[in-house]
């Protein structure tokens, strides 16, 4: 039994972070309607960014996102302007081979700068564990989970409640519409997708106070965060976090319980039979 | 008179080409490294084009290339190991048992309307699942390689000493899966799939039984492929979970979109150009650059997708009719 619990507890904690990654893919599916395959790497990315920002200047995982932010942010919307916006237009075969492009050109890049082998951060602030009876929780987890779950929750006030995020909400339910009434939505395209990217900063810092890198994990992160996407369907922020927190937890349960190498496994399991019998997410609101 | 003309060059190029991929292995016949190389690029064509039927024609953007192949390997590697059944059978078998597996998964795939990108994402986790599933069965081998039996240069079992023989079987195997992307190119079947490829629903609409004939194509397809397996896993002599390999099924759909999706000839010539030259570039370079060639894969799909999303084939088919086009034009002068 108190195995049970401190596997669903530390699944809760991992959940979170992998909504908030989930929430940029999110960003960028529901308002240009494309998938971007490489957003996986782009959190590997992050990662290996905070990793240099920690072994070279000494700058805490936890605040690395300072830099990496604005870093991806940038990136994000470079990557639309060079990218996406030439093949909006075009057969969905090829938007999909440009982000696959990118995903593999990410893959093939973090593998010849950072090279095959793992790499971790020596420390971070946030150290240490706290102890609940019988339970231990790792304080980076918690701290990590803790921001993940404040910065999903400053974005979707930032999509109810700010003219720029209202943009983005109306662009994602009728561009046509929206443009009529004088969003510029190239604009608002290229702020979602950077939007998009940049939280992945976020999750790669956050990810980075407890976690080690290697170019693998990019593939990982992405499948994981469609499949999250998948259960959630589009439009519904409590329910991408729910999803997420399903994700992490029947990953955690299938790790402690079935066999370490399963974790995969039963993410892709949930996600295909989420695809075969809830199309449109569970929580979907398209 | 004009059809007749290109009917013969074109069958002249394809003659003058297959006699130059017959003769390759004597000119390398030293190198026994090279013939495997050569081999592996012949490996990547048969794929590619198998790949077209499904991923080119029908439009469904599949990323599972190696999922089907290592069925194939494992099929045709295990019954080699456990039973002695001979993997010229087994190869056989290896394909039904991938192309099964391709309906089981694809049957409720296209049941519930899943295409388009949930296709593509679907098919990329099948290749992740089936590596761990591997994994993590030890009847099979588990993570250990499993090693099929040598019984030096037998003929019967597909085992032999140099290279060459493989690179035979695999140029057949080329031969075959190109007269099937041909034949379905132009059957009733083949328009049904370049019509889901435009556009599905209108398809759907003008009668056209969408689920059977991308089912069709995936039959096609995952046959192919699970029986090239079977010819993958006699020429590396062993059956390990590593076959299921995802950055290299993304490589086989990268083949297809570059060369030209839904022409027969397009994914051969990308895989003839990029893996001949990456594979060019191994035995001259070593591995210093495996990195390499992966980053330089991604930027010209990018760069072929961007300003020729209909694969550099079409620079080829544009060069061809200007050439003939003028040829005509002559003898009308004449």
């Amino acid at each position: 039994m108190e195995t049970i619990i401190q596997s669903v507890f530390s699944g809760i904690l991992m959940g979170c972070i992998y909504a908030l990654i989930a929430l940029g893919l999110s960003l960028i599916f529901g308002v240009m309607n494309v998938v971007n395959f490489a957003h996986g790497n782009f959190v590997m990315l992050s990662m290996y960014f905070t990793f240099w920002a920690g072994s070279l200047y000494k700058i805490d995982a936890i605040f690395s996102p300072i830099i990496t932010f604005p870093l991806l942010f940038l990136f994000g919307i470079l990557v639309y302007h060079g990218l996406i916006k030439q093949t909006l237009q075009e057969h969905y075969t090829i938007q999909i081979a440009v982000t696959v492009g990118l995903m593999t050109f990410l893959g093939a890049i973090t593998q010849l700068v950072w090279q095959a082998r793992p790499r971790a951060l020596a420390y971070s602030i946030v150290q240490g564990t706290i102890r609940f009876g019988s339970y231990t929780i790792a304080l980076s987890r918690l701290i990590s989970a803790i921001i993940s779950l404040i910065i999903i929750m400053i974005i979707s006030y930032f999509l109810a409640k700010t003219w720029p995020g209202m943009a983005i909400r109306a662009t994602s339910d009728d561009s046509n519409a929206a443009s009529l009434m004088g969003i510029n939505f190239q604009r608002t395209y290229a702020l979602a997708f950077a939007l998009g990217s940049g939280l992945t900063a976020i999750a790669g810092g956050l990810l980075m106070t407890f976690q080690q890198v290697d170019p693998t994990m990019g593939l990982r992160f992405g499948l994981l965060s469609f499949c999250i996407l998948a259960l959630a369907g589009l439009g519904s922020i409590t329910g991408l976090v729910i999803s997420g927190l399903i994700v992490g937890i029947s990953e955690s349960l299938a790790m402690t319980f079935w066999d370490p190498r399963a974790r995969t496994l039963v993410i892709y399991l949930i996600f295909i039979l989420v695809l075969w019998f809830k199309p449109r997410g569970i929580f979907g609101r398209k | 008179m004009n059809f007749f003309k290109e009917i013969n060059l074109g069958k002249l190029l394809i003659l003058i080409l297959f006699i130059i991929a017959l003769g390759i292995p004597y000119v390398l016949r030293a190198n026994q490294y090279q013939v495997l190389l050569a081999t592996t690029v012949l490996l990547y064509g048969v794929m590619a084009t198998s790949w077209n039927i499904v991923g080119g024609l029908a439009g469904q953007l599949d990323f599972a290339a190696f999922a089907y192949l290592g069925i194939g390997a494992y099929v045709s590697g295990t019954l080699f190991i456990r039973f002695n059944i001979t993997p010229w059978f087994g190869m056989i078998l290896g394909g039904l048992v991938a192309s099964g597996f391709a309906l089981l998964i694809g049957i409720p795939l296209f049941r519930f309307g899943i295409k388009e990108v949930w296709y593509a994402l679907t098919t990329s986790a099948l290749v992740e699942i089936l590596k761990v599933a591997f994994n993590m069965w030890e009847k099979v081998g588990g993570p250990v390689e499993r090693c099929l039996p040598y019984f030096s240069g037998s003929w019967q079992n597909m085992r032999f000493v140099s290279y060459a023989p493989f690179y035979y079987i695999m140029l057949a195997m080329l031969v075959m899966a190109l007269i099937v992307n041909q034949k379905i190119t132009n059957s009733k079947l083949g328009y049904y799939l370049k019509a889901i490829g435009e556009d599905e629903t209108a398809t759907e609409v003008l009668g056209v039984d969408n689920r059977a004939s991308k089912l069709k194509a995936l039959f096609y397809y995952s046959f192919l492929i699970g029986m090239t397996g079977g010819i993958y896993s006699c020429m590396y002599g062993y059956i390990h979970p590593s076959f299921f390999n995802g950055p290299e099924s993304t490589k086989v759909a990268i083949l297809g979109i570059v060369g030209g999706r839904g022409i027969t000839y397009g994914p051969l010539l990308a895989a003839l150009l990029l893996v001949g030259a990456q594979e060019f570039l191994r035995a001259s370079l070593g591995g210093e650059f495996s990195g390499l060639y992966l980053l330089i894969y991604a930027v010209i799909m990018v760069i072929v997708v961007l300003f020729k999303p209909r694969g550099i084939a079409t620079i080829f088919q544009d060069i061809y009719r200007k050439f003939v086009v003028r040829e005509v034009k002559n003898k009308d002068v004449a």
